[in-house]
């Protein structure tokens, strides 16, 4: 019974890594550019929900309609950076890290190191949850879960069925030829950069719902987002769903049936192994890259 | 490198002084404390510099040896009595081991390359980390406090003492990354950050390279870690094994440089004075914020980092230096010794910045236009005579997943041969030549070269054996000159030789493609025609048997396609035997002295280039598909 | 053009040689006029940074006080506070700086174990006594002029847990079966696992007083996803969780517990930041946890005017620097008890000089505004006798529940 809620819980929770993932793994698939800087768009928006959520009042979901716009402004503003500067794929890494680290400083400048979390009385959904049997769903994750199903959706359709999609794995492969055919490669990837930056709203929103902030919180994702990304495949809308629910479920099942300890431990080393083994990504169809 | 290397030994006697007579000089404790760190940070630095910069393997990962030294060190002396001295070596070895291990499996498979060559370093620390949190034994889950070790008494303070190791630890650093850049590991390794299977191929063997670059900077990481335990006293997991370690060593080898041995040491420098400053001022809020800054706008103007700056500039920069340190030193008015120190420094990197970017090295003749000899006829001398046999290949076979590339292709290469392979697109004809290489291996079949089987061997293997070959697309390495492009296969070739010994050979084969006015321009200052020659000059000069010349014509305008065909005539005639793919089959027809055709795979002719051109089969395979006659 | 560069370093290293015998004259002399200076570093940025705020607003607020009422043997003081942002290996440089450039005539101790550890190696090194705030494991801290503000008395790993097992032993349903969840961090797992060569911690204790240990759960520091330990919890069922964790992890593991529809019957946090708990709402009501001091109305009431004054000012100050969680408790009393013993020992030899401070504070103790008079004795490593009390989330404040005779409210039993 535990290890079927512990199995149940960590697919839900994956649906969260996707959701920070997604963001990271697109800009790098189709834009070519390590976009660390993705990790402090998501603090921000968190915290963003938070102060909105307790000095307003207002339902933390709701802040949404404001971190969101704001998000796709920051992701656009960000990827005509990278354009203007048109680095290559690691001294995009380099420059995003640097941009990070500014960014947490400057959270950390404005709302302390202090642990912040909304109250009870603003946010209902940190405790609440749908149960079945024995089995709960935590609300919290199931939000997590439905937007990471609604983004990885929205994204594949996109990425496939429309011009837009087409003309950004044009770009993904050949963004030189890709301009030659008429494909505004600027515009696209302003585009594409405050959907990315949308995504890190979403995934900040969810992320204060059921936890306690800290700036410093941005390094600690670093393990298990990247490992989401590489997992998942570079670029893979998909993939990387999958491979969130996947590192959820591993994660949760060896910290019930073994100990949380080992979690880490165990997801590392199987990270090192996918790597070994498939290191275009364990679910890779051959999409973007 | 003679005189750098007494520079590096100047320095290091200097600084050894300074430390030793301390108290003498008046310098304060917290000083030496400073310089500590600062090497303890030249140190790391150094040891990231010698893998991820000098071979491009960017690595997340130094924390692992940072950590696993550290912990060697506390746990044995803190909780087991062993002396500290006898520690140092221990971790070392482990390093070692673990970089031995590393190496041993991200560099067996090709794949494990750039980006995804970092992230798997990035997970080591966190499975170290974890794994010294599961075995509780490993530090009693308390972290471990280190007592002061046993030194001898002339060394003076604990402070002096900590200096002096941490000194002689950054020195052999240094001193290691001094040695393995002025030696043919350094080339090989640059070679490496350019173009991997390119070096591989001119006989580079790149594996062992690689192992050592990597086992060297794990031992250097692990001993410094092994100081550093005995710097901070009190080792915990969340000290040793966190991000800041290769955070901080990635923004050093980049603000400093990746290419050169002092990059990392300019990088250490400036950030741990910088900081140390900023904090002094009750800035601390703004460091991170500064460190950021200085990362992100440093990468963006100055990629190849400020020691190319600095050497591009070094007057001005030390007037700056000296301007900014004499002023605040004479007036007096703000700030202490090291503000100065510190002002002047940043004001020699902000001058070497503006000014290294304004003036650019003045630009070789590179632009002028293709240098074509003037005669058209010209002696190249006679073809060498038909010799034994050189290459067998025995039904070879390639097959990727259902695709058959290549069916059971049984071929001969006589030695003085001029062969040219012909094929319509997805013949088989690159398959071929990669298979030769070594850059794939057969699915079944036999190669033999020389009679050497070389089915199974590494590319620098067959390379050594006596084949070279070039690139569609050609592929130089980029930070060299033209002349240390060629001068690199000549080192790497059968006969290894240093760089000195190998720089005027090169010149001789830049002759024979008539590339040697251009031997000190950059790669990317030639055109398509130029990059060419240096490819087959690249090629000629690791001293080949065979030649595998692969299309490489191709995009040439007619005049320079008749001056290649003269390089290759004389390549010949220096009784190179050459096997050249060529879609134009009107050079092809008057070059080569064998035509041998392939299609779908399967060898369709072989013979005299009159015959084949007159087979049916051919003409209906080929020319119906390809106008190039 | 290498030789150019070689020259232009030479010269520059030359110049950096001869320059390095200047610079820093001035500072050390210390004529009557002129301030006392204590340096410290705290961490007020970085991992540890959510209570070096706390340490900062209350050392300003002493200093603040002390200054008012006419500083120390007639000078003013001057705090120097620097920023080590969390990590350790900055600490020992910047006491290194504080005493050997700086010359600051007394140093006080950083915020966190690991901190403290690095910060003590440099003041032994230079004779400093060091007041420290939070290093509670008492068998780490060997050097002799190091003195405590917090104190849980020479074993740490076995008072705390009897002291809850004692405090819950007198309810009428004292608990049968516990769960340990322990953080595998170094300030909080000894109190499970005990320290080094001493095995006595919860674990140990809870089976010797025939209590059941249901779930034993190690957890690193660094887990982010809480449902697995919340659904071992929720299946063993015990009648007491034991959390021996830090910062929010409590508030995470009853969230999560609370996600499953579970709630603990009783449950104790170790080191929790005490703020977010509150935030909870119902959900922590009960929660205990370890408290050196609570601003209760009748704990003030016994400890008169000023305490109450201090406490207030700080709330003020705190609200104003924008913390979230204002009251003055553990964290802060460390902090007072830190500067109390500092300024005392100064008052009782009337100068700074080290070994007297060091002596004097062996020999007399000194007292203190919330912690009573302190005696310090070398071979407990200066651990004083602890006065440490459990607290409880009563009505959504935390109160001394026990020891009975320190307690503002009876300690609330198991929920139904």
């Amino acid at each position: 019974m535990n290890v079927v809620q512990a199995t149940l819980s960590g697919a839900l929770i994956g649906g969260l890594y996707a959701l920070m993932a997604i963001g990271l793994s697109v800009t790098w698939g189709v834009l070519r550019v390590i976009n660390l800087a993705h990790f402090g768009l998501i603090m921000v928006g968190a915290y963003l929900t938070l102060q909105l959520a307790t000095s307003w009042g207002i339902d933390p979901l709701l802040t949404l309609l404001v971190t969101v716009p704001l998000m796709f402004v920051a992701g656009a503003a960000l990827q005509w950076l990278f354009d203007r500067l048109a680095l290559s794929e690691f001294n995009s890494l380099l420059v995003s890290f640097g941009l990070l680290i500014i960014t947490i400083q400057v959270t950390h400048n404005v709302w302390t190191a202090d642990f912040r979390r909304m109250g009870a009385d603003v946010n209902p959904y940190a405790t609440a949850s749908l149960s079945v049997g024995r089995l709960v769903f935590p609300v919290t994750t199931l939000i997590a879960f439905g937007l990471a199903v609604v983004v990885v959706a929205g994204g594949h359709l996109v990425l496939r069925r429309t011009f837009a999609g087409r003309a950004m794995r044009a770009i993904a492969q050949d963004s030189a030829v890709a301009g030659a055919f008429g494909v505004d490669h600027r515009r696209l990837s302003l585009l594409l950069g405050g959907v990315v930056g949308a995504t890190a709203a979403l995934a900040g929103t969810v992320f204060s719902l059921s936890n306690a902030l800290t700036p410093d919180t941005a390094y600690e994702w670093f393990g298990i987002v990247f490992a989401v990304v590489i997992l998942g495949g570079i670029g893979e809308v998909v993939g990387t769903f999958a491979a969130g629910i996947l590192v959820g479920v591993l994660s949760g099942v060896v910290s019930v049936v073994w100990s949380p300890a080992t979690a880490p431990f165990v997801l590392f080393s199987a990270i090192i192994l996918a790597l070994l083994l498939r290191p275009r990504g364990l679910f890779t169809i051959g999409a973007a890259r | 490198m003679k005189k750098g290397g007494l520079g590096l030994l100047g320095a290091f006697l200097v600084l050894a002084a300074l430390g030793q007579f301390a108290p003498e000089l008046g310098l304060p404790s917290f000083h030496l404390i400073l310089l500590g760190s600062v090497c303890f940070w030249i140190a790391q630095a150094t040891s990231w510099n010698l893998l991820s910069g000098y071979s491009g393997y960017f690595s997340f990962g130094q924390a692992a040896y940072v950590g696993v030294g550290a912990y060697t060190t506390a746990v044995l002396t803190g909780r087991h009595g062993v002396g500290f001295f006898w520690t140092v070596p221990l971790a070392a070895v482990l390093c070692g081991l673990l970089a031995l291990g590393i190496g041993a499996v991200a560099f067996r498979l090709g794949s494990l390359r750039g980006e995804i060559f970092a992230l798997l370093t990035l997970a080591v620390p966190f499975i170290l980390a974890a794994f010294a949190r599961i075995n509780r034994a490993v530090d009693g889950g308390q972290g471990t406090t280190l007592p002061l070790p046993e030194y001898p008494g002339f060394l003076g303070t604990f402070q002096q003492f900590q200096y002096l190791l941490a000194l002689a630890v950054a020195a052999v650093a240094v001193g290691v990354a001094f040695l393995v850049q002025h030696t043919r590991a350094g080339s090989a390794l640059t070679a490496i950050h350019d173009n991997e299977d390119v070096a591989e191929v001119l006989g580079v063997p790149t594996f062992r390279y690689k192992m050592l670059a990597i086992v060297a900077s794990g031992v250097l990481g692990g001993v410094a870690g092994s100081v550093y335990a005995l710097q901070i006293g009190f080792v915990t997991v969340e000290s040793v094994f966190g991000l800041t370690i290769p955070l901080f060593v990635i923004v050093m080898g980049v603000l400093g440089g990746r290419s050169h041995w002092l990059g990392p040491v300019i990088g250490a420098v400036l950030i741990v004075t910088l900081q140390d400053r900023l904090s002094s001022y009750g800035l601390d809020e703004y460091n991170s914020i500064f460190l950021g800054a200085i990362l992100a706008i440093l990468v963006a103007t100055a990629p190849a980092g400020l020691y190319a700056r600095l050497r591009a500039r070094p007057y001005a920069a030390l007037a700056g230096f000296v301007v900014v340190f004499g002023v605040l030193y004479i007036l007096n008015v703000w700030g202490e010794m090291l503000d100065w120190l510190v002002a002047g420094m940043l004001a020699a990197a902000l001058v070497a910045i503006v000014l290294g970017t304004r003036r650019r090295p003045a630009a070789p003749a590179a632009a002028a236009p293709a240098h074509l000899p003037e005669s058209t006829v010209e002696d190249v001398g006679a073809p060498p005579a038909i010799g034994p046999v050189l290459v067998e290949c025995r039904e070879v076979a390639k097959y990727y997943g259902g695709v058959h590339a290549l069916e059971d292709v049984t071929l001969d290469i006589r030695a003085g041969e001029l062969i040219g392979l012909v094929g319509p697109n997805g013949s088989g004809k690159t398959t071929l030549v990669n298979l030769l290489s070594g850059a794939t291996r057969p699915t079944r079949g036999v190669i033999r070269i020389d009679g050497h089987d070389i089915t199974r061997l590494p590319p620098h293997r067959i390379a050594h054996v006596g084949l070279a070959r070039t690139y569609q697309i050609p592929k130089p390495f980029d930070s060299m000159t033209v002349r240390d492009n060629v001068a690199t296969a000549i080192m790497f070739g059968r006969t290894p030789m240093s760089l000195r010994q190998a720089r005027p050979l090169a010149e001789r084969h830049l002759a024979t493609v008539a590339l040697d006015h251009l031997a000190d321009a950059r790669p990317g200052r030639l055109n398509l025609h130029q990059r060419q020659l240096l490819e087959m000059a690249r090629a000629i000069a690791s001293d080949p048997k065979v030649l595998l010349l692969d299309e490489a014509l191709a995009g040439l305008n007619p005049a320079e396609v008749d001056n290649a065909v003269r390089v290759v005539r004389r390549i010949h005639a220096s009784g190179i035997t050459i096997v050249i793919v060529e879609h134009l089959l009107r050079v092809l027809n008057q070059l080569a002295t064998r035509i041998v055709v392939l299609d779908r795979g399967s060898l369709l002719a072989d013979g005299d280039p009159q015959t084949v051109m007159s087979d049916p089969a051919v003409v209906r395979a080929y020319l119906g598909k390809q106008a190039h006659v | 053009m290498r030789r150019r560069s070689l020259v232009a370093a030479a010269v520059a290293t030359a110049l950096v040689v001869t320059g390095c015998n200047r610079g820093s004259g001035d500072g050390g002399s210390s004529s009557n006029s002129a301030p006392i200076v204590v340096g410290s570093t705290l961490s007020l940025t970085g991992a540890f940074a959510a209570t070096g705020q706390i340490h900062k607003i209350a050392g300003e607020e002493f200093v603040e006080r002390l200054n008012a009422a006419g500083g120390l043997l007639g000078r003013k003081v001057e705090w120097k506070v620097l920023d080590d942002q969390s990590d350790q290996a900055k600490v020992s440089q910047l006491y290194e700086r504080l005493i050997s450039q700086d010359k600051v005539d007394l140093i006080l101790g950083p915020y966190a174990t690991p901190n403290i550890l690095s910060a003590m190696a440099v003041a032994q090194r230079h004779g400093y006594i060091l007041p420290q705030h939070s290093a509670v494991l008492a068998p780490q801290l060997t050097y002799e002029c190091q003195f405590p503000a917090w104190s849980i008395g020479p074993t740490p790993n076995s008072f705390i847990p009897n002291q809850l097992f004692d405090a819950l032993a007198s309810l009428p349903t004292p608990p049968k079966t516990v769960a340990v969840l322990t953080s595998q961090s170094g300030s909080a797992a000894f109190v499970s696992d005990g320290f080094g060569s001493d095995k006595t911690g919860a674990l140990s204790i809870a089976k010797q007083r025939g209590i059941t240990v249901v779930a034993d759960v190690h957890y690193p520091p660094t887990t982010t996803d809480w449902a697995p330990i919340a659904t071992q919890v929720r299946d063993a069922n015990p009648d007491l969780v034991i959390n021996n964790g830090l910062g929010v992890d409590a508030v995470n593991i009853l969230q999560a517990m609370k996600q499953l529809n579970y709630r603990p019957k009783q449950m104790f946090g170790l080191f929790p930041a005490p703020g977010p708990l509150l935030a909870l709402g119902d959900l922590s009501e009960g929660m205990l946890s370890v408290s050196m001091f609570e601003p209760n109305k009748p704990i003030l009431d016994k400890l008169g005017a000023q305490a109450t004054e201090i406490t207030t000012k700080f709330s003020e100050k705190a609200k104003a620097a924008n913390l979230p969680y204002t009251v003055f408790e553990t964290q802060a009393t460390a902090s007072w008890n830190a500067w109390e013993i500092l300024t005392g020992a100064v008052k009782a030899t009337g100068g700074t000089d080290q070994k007297k401070l060091c002596d004097s504070l062996h020999d007399k103790g000194v007292d203190t505004t919330f912690s009573g008079h302190l005696t310090f004795d070398p071979k407990s490593f200066n651990f004083w006798p602890t006065t440490q009390t459990l607290k409880q989330i009563q009505k959504g404040d935390w109160v001394v529940v026990w020891p009975a005779d320190k307690a503002a409210a009876p300690l609330a039993g198991p929920r139904a």
